[in-house]
């Protein structure tokens, strides 16, 4: 009993108490949930057997009725256009306001850090207040794009389906776009200067530069980031929740919306882990990319 | 072109920049201070002709938002207390040593961190309903948002730990310091400004939850403002400028904090996330 208490104050035993409980809980709340989702897609899900851990035996059926809906694949690809558009627009404003900034005038990193508010708020917020600034009649976006000649009517961004999957697009870029600049202003802060100098006595000129010191500089920053926006992209159910709820008429419903849907709308649980097993494959390949691009920075 | 006249353009420029990139959030405020009928003006006003600034007091009583509030401090103290607790001990340790085990554990933590909430809801509601910890709304919320978040906590708090020059340790157990009387009085004193930083990083996203906290629980006495803002959105609403209001009444502490704390808080997150 003795060498036991020595042990958790100053030995081994120290150590493995810090990880050990942790790293249960985590096994107990995260893997656990996510083997028994895998389990539950093969099973047959109703509401009476919800509250049993024995269940029918279905093999794929789930899978296969999933697939097999019409809105399976309409689905997908909107996932799919979701992920582009919105990865891309982050990731291209993100790198055009870090470039600005990184000409380092007094107050650009005040002011930098400052674009961050959008995404330390809650989701919900954003997406109520992207939702009334989309309104059709009254929405101000619509009266800027009219004033800018862009558009000559109104359009209905949530409820016309060709643009309601467009307006959860838009207010997801502007959400990250911040976090996007925030990280690309990191990395290029971390590219030598001396870089520059002599590319300039060499002639370079700024787009040179640009195209053969910035990107191949920042190619595993890109890299982490791309597969980050992918995760959190993935991750974003908020604004669908805020904005659209996947409609009209699922044109705007994804993968992970539809996942809680099928669960907690329809009641259908055992589609709904089906859905959830595909999609957390997805984001695992994503981020088996993240972490070995990390992982030299993450080793220290 | 002199260098001041260069940098005061280019901060005009930032400054325009901040501008429109905010705009959304201005708008939130303007709404909310606006009557019903200018709300709906076309060409919309960007200054309210007489500010309804008894609109705050008028939604915080109408919607019940001191108890949605209340709720929201409770789930984001509860996850925030638990993920410290139980976190900065694994970063601790997954900063200390490095061999294959660490490698290992640092290669689980970062991959649990990448699940969506959204995918994981059925199985944690499903098995939290078997358990009967679904009796227990608010708990079974904290203990969702806490596994699903602890592991962005151990990234940004590893990073402090690894910044912690690991002789003083020594010189404190030569010094006749038990293991964890050194962790304890020396390197936790050192590593207190990134577990705040990454503890307040924590709570926001935990004030700001919504998939777990609407999922979980059904009464509406225990639900947190972000799944009270969701229900006070209806399909066919057109109380924008009562919807701004609890939206402001929302966000702007979170707003505050961070613009006070927008420093260590910025430099914080990039530590975690890349470097």
């Amino acid at each position: 009993m003795r060498r036991l208490y020595s042990s958790l104050v100053d030995g081994r035993g120290f150590d493995l108490c810090l990880i050990g409980i942790p790293l249960a809980f985590l096994i107990v709340l995260s893997g656990i949930p996510l083997i028994y989702n895998v389990v539950m897609s093969f099973q047959a899900v109703d509401m009476f057997s919800l509250g049993s851990f024995i269940r029918p035996w279905v093999g794929f059926e789930n899978y296969r009725q999933l697939i097999a809906q019409p809105e399976f694949w309409p689905i997908m690809g909107h996932t799919a256009t979701f992920l582009a558009a919105s990865i891309a627009g982050q990731f291209l404003l993100g790198f055009a306001l870090a470039l600005f900034f990184w000409t380092n005038f007094p107050g650009a990193s005040w002011l930098r850090g400052l674009f961050l508010v959008s995404w330390v708020m809650p989701g919900l917020v954003v997406g109520a207040v992207w939702n009334w600034l989309l309104s059709g009649d009254f929405g101000v976006f619509n009266f800027v794009l009219r004033e800018l000649h862009v558009i000559s009517g109104n359009v209905f961004w949530r409820s016309d389906p060709n643009f309601a999957l467009w307006s959860v697009i838009i207010a997801n870029i502007w959400l990250g776009t911040s976090f996007n600049m925030i990280l690309l202003s990191v990395g290029l802060s971390s590219i030598p200067a001396d870089l520059y100098e002599a590319a300039e006595l060499d002639g370079a000129g700024a787009l040179t530069r640009f195209w053969t010191i910035t990107l191949p500089m920042m190619r595993s920053t890109i890299g982490a980031l791309i597969s980050l926006g992918l995760i959190f992209t993935l991750q974003q159910f908020d604004l669908f929740a805020a904005i659209t709820s996947g409609g009209p008429n699922n044109a705007s419903n994804v993968a992970q919306y539809w996942a809680w849907d099928l669960s907690f709308k329809q009641y259908d649980f055992a589609k709904g882990a089906a859905i959830s097993v595909i999609m957390i494959a997805v984001v695992m390949v994503a981020s088996v990319y993240y972490v070995r691009s990390t992982r030299h920075e993450v080793r220290g | 072109m002199s260098e001041t006249f260069r940098n005061r353009l280019l901060l005009l420029v930032a400054l325009l920049l901040a501008a429109v990139y905010l705009f959304p959030l201005y708008w939130m405020y303007i709404t909310a201070l606006k009557t019903g009928s200018e709300m709906f003006r076309a060409p919309p006003s960007f200054w309210p002709d007489d500010p309804q600034w008894s609109i705050f007091p008028f939604v915080f009583q109408l919607k019940g938002m001191g108890r949605f509030l209340w709720n929201s401090v409770v789930i984001a103290s509860g996850s925030v207390a638990l993920i410290a607790v139980l976190g900065t001990g694994a970063a601790y340790v997954l900063a200390r040593y490095r061999n294959v085990w660490i490698d290992v554990g640092l290669f689980l933590v970062l991959m649990l961190q990448v699940l969506p909430a959204s995918l994981m809801i059925t199985p944690i509601f499903v098995l939290f309903t078997l358990t009967g910890i679904l009796d227990f709304p608010r708990t079974a919320v904290i203990l969702a948002i806490a596994a699903k978040s602890m592991p962005f906590f151990i990234v940004l708090v590893r990073a402090t730990f690894m910044s912690v020059p690991m002789e003083l340790e020594e010189a404190a157990l030569v010094d006749g310091n038990s293991r964890a009387g050194a962790f304890w009085s020396i390197v936790l004193p050192l590593a207190r400004n990134g577990i705040l930083v990454a503890a307040i990083l924590i709570f926001m996203q935990a004030f700001g939850e919504f998939v777990y906290s609407k999922s979980l629980i059904q009464e509406i006495e225990l639900q947190p403002s972000s799944v009270g803002l969701n229900a006070f959105m209806g399909p066919n609403t057109n109380e924008w400028n009562r919807i701004m209001a609890f939206a402001s009444i929302y966000v702007t502490p979170i707003l505050a904090t961070f613009v006070l704390l927008q420093r260590r808080i910025v430099s914080g997150l990039t530590s975690g996330a890349l470097k």
